[in-house]
């Protein structure tokens, strides 16, 4: 590959602009003469659309954030050293540099992030699973014609600016916000609670903003649990409670898991939510990268950041979910 | 000049808007600013008297303006960046193309003394212009501050860096903001140290002081604390003296009894110049010269001043500007004060990440 | 229509005075909104019984069986089992196991776990406990596959397994519910036999919901035809078969043919009907009393009549037509003839002979008869 065939994609991507230079009827058209030559035709064609869209918003960003987090940083723009260079016009030039995955381990604060964003992310994701269970329970067992009225109210929080709903949580949490003129004047608490600027309320708004994750998988599954085996235990003496616990938890277990993921996935790299409900001492993974990014302007080392959170974190749950998905196969 | 976080929504909404602007005609205009650091009416009457459509755009950090700049592209036409040490930095990347003052007479008008001033980080004054300017102070609720310390040093930074005496203020609430670029010079200035140094030692004195002082502060934030100081959330905030101003006027408007001051300290702080720029690769750079240039009308500058009450660099203008502005002496500083001011500059990367890091620290208490 | 009457030699307990009912539904009827599954059923069955309730989907059948189960709780009415009132019992307190039509097998556990269960939940010691399920799975022939998982299994075995985890409790009452519908024609058949037999050697009492009267027919000791939520007729199958009460139940167990006409004679011994289908009088030997110019139909199973090419010589109980239809079965055939009034008539005989002597084909005139027994009246 060529420095000229390689960079200048790279560096349109980064914009995110270059699909909209052509019409979109346009590209499509190319793409469709492209796949027919390539013999990809019917079946394959609509096989071939998930690929090329990982291909096109996974693999190619993944590929440039790799790249830059193997430079240099510059002061210049872009503002790192080319990852391949000619020299003299002949000799291609590949400079290879793991200084910015040598250096997160040099310095605590990356590892420290990680682990209190794992932590966060881990406590927010059991406070969903706690709060979103028994409303997914709720709604599959409630009656079919209300079932959709209620996923309905699940979803509707996301007809909201994502942004919005957060700067709510402000209003409700701060000094003077409801919570606590709520708390005061029915007299249960003297003095305002200082929830705003702390890690609890950086769980409540993780919690509050992904719950609807975790509610619709689970619900998802509940909803296909086949009724007639929690009949089925009851016949056999198995009194309702034990019969949850015994039959419907773990056959719920791939909501679980999946709604789990869902909420744990996101959370973990979650950086607004933080910035906005978190205290000064909310140290997490996020904001980390942002100060790489933007306040120290290292964008190898921001990157660096990146790709070892994807392979820290993502690698071996989706490598679990492929087991997991295996096992499955072999069960149908 | 309020730097929010609001603004996180400015990249998703300007990296829309970029897709028209790249082949737009030329009667267009791309302004990329500081969220409420324009007058009233100023874009208003710069369309009526060229007829050139301005596409308005806020930003609320500087470092989220560097990203897009560095990142090329941008689609931006005029740009305010800070001058240290962010448009100095952005100059050496060869983001900005040299302003061509024929096409800007009024930039005759600005105050060469300042314009000096400016020159360390744009030699010869070559690729900007001064927009606004202020200093680095605090801001107190005098009440709050009083029943707790009648004696309070009000006007030093002991209110802020001595232990002893912030330590009194903890109840009330104390908040500092949250940019190591801002608060380490001004430490460092405390403690006699350069405000501009690149040692490791020095850093680490400050930073041992900043975790003195750490107990007591209620929180970091850059903008927040407009509010909270207005509404008497906090009593005693490190912040930009416009913004500290303008919860003193909110506070005034809202009549709640919370008198606010804000302070230039006697020992001297960091003053800043805010810089209107170019880019290199801006898409309509003739209209993007008629802005600055109408910017600088001393007519237009005092609509300006009037409305965000900072300072700027148009002497004509001063006769225009509210006399309670023009007159306030900590907007425009007295000369001798001035003389106590100093500008923060650039420091190599490798200490910058130290200073980051070290700011980490202090922030998270680890 | 084969029948294992087995139980011939014993005295039935429903036609024992002093038997007490073990199951006894009593007045039993079951809303659900405005829809009525169920309307006022009353029904004894008896200990030892493998009680079939036969029905069309929709006929209330399954509801009835979850009410016995405790799914459901009658709007109105008692069930008592071994004289206890069952209505403010819980289904998981009830001594009533249920085999479900989908199994319901819990496909997180094993063969084994499946089939401890229930014992799991009553505490039953350890070795106890291993000791009764090998037995269960022994009796169903599936020792050999107790560490398997249902998704592991065939259907039969599937079946199989069901069947054990509701045997392994020794319920006072098991309840099937269409126990053999998922399974292949061949294999159902088999089973029919095998559930009977285990049945016989458990000796504890089921109820049985099917849809195929065959299936009701070879298994049971007495059938309950239900329809629209109502009991139509209940009985021994060879009751149910040779004296329905209904056109319902007259079509719906087996193959019957129906001849509208009219009483003309009502005697002690017999009853004579003038019918326009068969353009001959119809008599009845051994019928209640009809009252003359009653409108009634008669029914006449299939294999009760012969044919022949020649004319039989009597006035009643003849039918005259052509044959439209021959179905070759192998151990009989099927023929329908069409009678000069239009009416198709069933007839099954015997293949007696061979194919290739089959004197009667296509297109023959011939002369349907039965004799005097053969004809059953009904008024419904």
């Amino acid at each position: 590959m060529s420095r000229k065939g390689f960079l200048p994609l790279g560096d349109r991507m980064t914009e995110g602009q270059m699909p909209m230079h052509l019409p979109a009827t346009a590209l499509l058209r190319w793409l469709q003469r492209l796949a027919y030559r390539l013999g990809i035709r019917g079946r394959g064609l609509v096989i071939a659309v998930p690929y090329l869209w990982l291909l096109l918003f996974f693999l190619v960003p993944f590929a440039i954030v790799l790249k830059i987090s193997l430079s240099e940083a510059l002061i210049a723009r872009p503002p790192y050293s080319p990852l391949f260079e000619w020299v003299e016009g002949m000799y291609l030039e590949i400079r290879v540099n793991f200084g910015n995955y040598l250096f997160l381990l040099d310095d605590s604060l990356y590892a420290v992030a990680y682990l209190n964003s794992l932590k966060i992310a881990l406590i927010s994701t059991l406070l969903c699973l706690l709060i979103g269970y028994p409303m997914a329970y709720a709604i599959a067992t409630a009656d079919p014609a209300w079932r959709s009225s209620l996923l309905m109210l699940i979803i509707l929080p996301f007809w909201t600016s994502f942004l919005i709903r957060v700067y709510a949580w402000i209003g409700i949490l701060k000094q003077n916000g409801l919570l606590n003129n709520l708390l005061i004047n029915l007299g249960l608490i003297e003095e305002p609670l200082a929830i705003l600027y702390s890690d609890l309320a950086v769980y409540i708004g993780i919690t509050y903003s992904y719950l609807p994750f975790m509610i619709l998988p689970l619900y998802a599954t509940l909803e296909r649990l086949d009724r007639s085996l929690l009949e089925a235990a009851a016949d056999l003496g198995c009194r309702p409670f034990k019969a949850f616990l015994t039959i419907t938890l773990p056959l719920s277990l791939p909501g679980i898991l999946a709604g789990s993921l869902l909420v744990f996935i996101p959370a973990v790299g979650e950086f607004v939510i933080p910035e906005l409900l978190g205290g000064p001492d909310t140290l997490m993974i996020g904001k980390v990268l942002w100060n790489e990014f933007f306040t120290n302007r290292d964008w190898p080392v921001a990157s660096a950041v990146a790709i070892a959170l994807l392979l820290f974190l993502v690698i071996p749950i989706m490598a679990f979910q492929y087991l997991q998905g295996r096992q499955q196969e072999a069960r149908r | 000049m309020s730097r929010r976080l609001g603004g996180l929504l400015v990249p998703g909404v300007a990296g829309l808007m970029a897709v028209g602007w790249t082949t737009a005609g030329a009667q267009e205009l791309n302004v990329y600013n500081w969220s409420d650091y324009i007058g009233e009416t100023t874009l208003e009457d710069f369309v009526a008297e060229t007829g050139v459509e301005v596409n308005y755009d806020v930003y609320d950090s500087n470092d989220v303006l560097e990203a897009k700049l560095l990142a090329g592209n941008s689609g931006y036409d005029v740009v305010v960046p800070t001058a240290q040490p962010h448009l100095a930095r952005q100059i050496e990347a060869g983001i900005y193309m040299p302003l061509d003052l024929d096409r800007i007479p009024n930039a005759e008008g600005l105050d060469p003394i300042l314009m000096e001033r400016v020159q360390a980080a744009d030699p010869d004054n070559q690729h900007a212009v001064i927009y606004q300017w202020g200093t680095n102070g605090f801001g107190y609720n005098r009440d709050m501050i009083l029943e707790r310390m009648p004696d309070a040093p009000v006007n030093s930074w002991d209110m802020i860096f001595n232990p002893e005496v912030v330590s009194q203020f903890e109840d009330c609430g104390v908040s500092v903001l949250d940019a190591a670029t801002e608060v380490f010079p001004m430490a460092l200035h405390y403690l006699g140290l350069d405000p501009n140094t690149e040692s490791t030692d020095d850093l680490a004195q400050a930073e041992a002081l900043m975790m003195s002082i750490r107990p007591y502060v209620k929180y970091f934030h850059s903008s927040q604390y407009i509010n909270d100081l207005a509404n008497g959330d906090t009593c005693l905030s490190v912040g930009w003296s416009g913004d500290v101003l303008q919860a003193a006027y909110r506070a005034e408007e809202a009549e709640n009894g919370n008198d606010i001051h804000y302070v230039i300290p006697e020992e001297g702080t960091v003053v800043w110049f805010d810089m209107l720029a170019i880019p290199a690769d801006a898409p309509n750079p003739v209209a993007a010269h008629d802005f600055i240039n109408f910017v600088l009308r001393p007519d237009v500058m005092a609509g300006i001043t009037n409305y965000v009450a900072y300072a700027n660099a148009v002497p004509a203008s001063l006769e225009m500007v509210d006399p309670e502005i023009a007159e306030d002496t900590r907007v425009f500083p007295s000369q001798e004060v001035l003389e106590r001011l100093f500008v923060t500059r650039v420091v190599s990367p490798r200490f910058e990440r130290e200073r980051t890091r070290a700011w980490t620290r202090i922030r998270t208490g680890q | 229509m084969s029948q294992p009457n087995r139980r011939q030699t014993k005295l039935e307990p429903w036609q024992d005075p002093n038997e007490e009912p073990y199951v006894r539904i009593d007045g039993v009827t079951k809303k659900f909104g405005d829809f009525t599954a169920v309307d006022d059923i009353s029904l004894n069955i008896y200990r030892g019984e493998l009680f079939a309730l036969l029905g069309g989907s929709g006929c209330g059948k399954t509801t009835l069986l979850r009410m016995l189960a405790g799914f459901e709780q009658p709007t109105e009415g008692h069930i008592y089992i071994d004289g206890v009132d069952m209505s403010e019992i819980p289904p998981y307190e009830r001594p009533v196991n249920m085999m479900f039509q989908s199994y319901a097998l819990f496909p997180h556990m094993t063969v084994e776990q499946n089939v401890g269960f229930g014992l799991r939940q009553d505490r039953v010691p350890g070795p106890e406990l291993r000791h009764r399920v090998d037995e269960a799975l022994e009796l169903v022939k599936l020792g050999h596959l107790k560490r398997r998982k249902p998704h592991q299994l065939s259907g039969g075995q599937r079946q199989r397994v069901a069947l054990a985890r509701s045997l392994v409790k020794r319920p006072k009452l098991l309840l099937l519910d269409e126990p053999l519908a998922a399974l292949d024609r061949k294999l159902r058949e088999e089973t029919q036999f095998e559930l009977v037999n285990i049945q016989e050697q458990v000796g504890i009492t089921f109820v049985m919901v099917t849809h195929d009267q065959e299936e009701a027919m070879t298994m049971s000791t007495r059938i309950a035809v239900m329809d629209a939520g109502w009991l139509v007729q209940l009985g021994t199958p060879a009751e149910i078969y040779e004296y329905p009460r209904s056109k319902f139940v007259a079509e719906f167990i087996g193959q019957v043919n129906l001849f509208e006409g009219l009483v003309v004679e009502d005697q002690a011994d017999h009853v004579l009907i003038q019918s326009e289908a068969t353009g001959s009088d119809l008599h009845i030997s051994h019928a209640g009393s009809v009252p003359v110019g009653t409108r009634v139909w008669v029914a006449v199973r299939p294999e009760k009549m012969a044919l022949s090419l020649e004319p039989p010589g009597v006035e009643q109980n003849v039918a005259r037509g052509t044959v439209d239809e021959i179905a070759y079965l192998g151990n009989l055939s099927i023929y329908l003839v069409r009678l000069e009034s239009g009416t198709i008539v069933r007839v099954t005989s015997p293949n007696l002979t061979r194919v290739t002597e089959m004197p009667i084909t296509w297109e023959d005139d011939v002369y349907i008869t039965w004799p005097n027994y053969a004809g059953v009246v009904i008024t419904q």
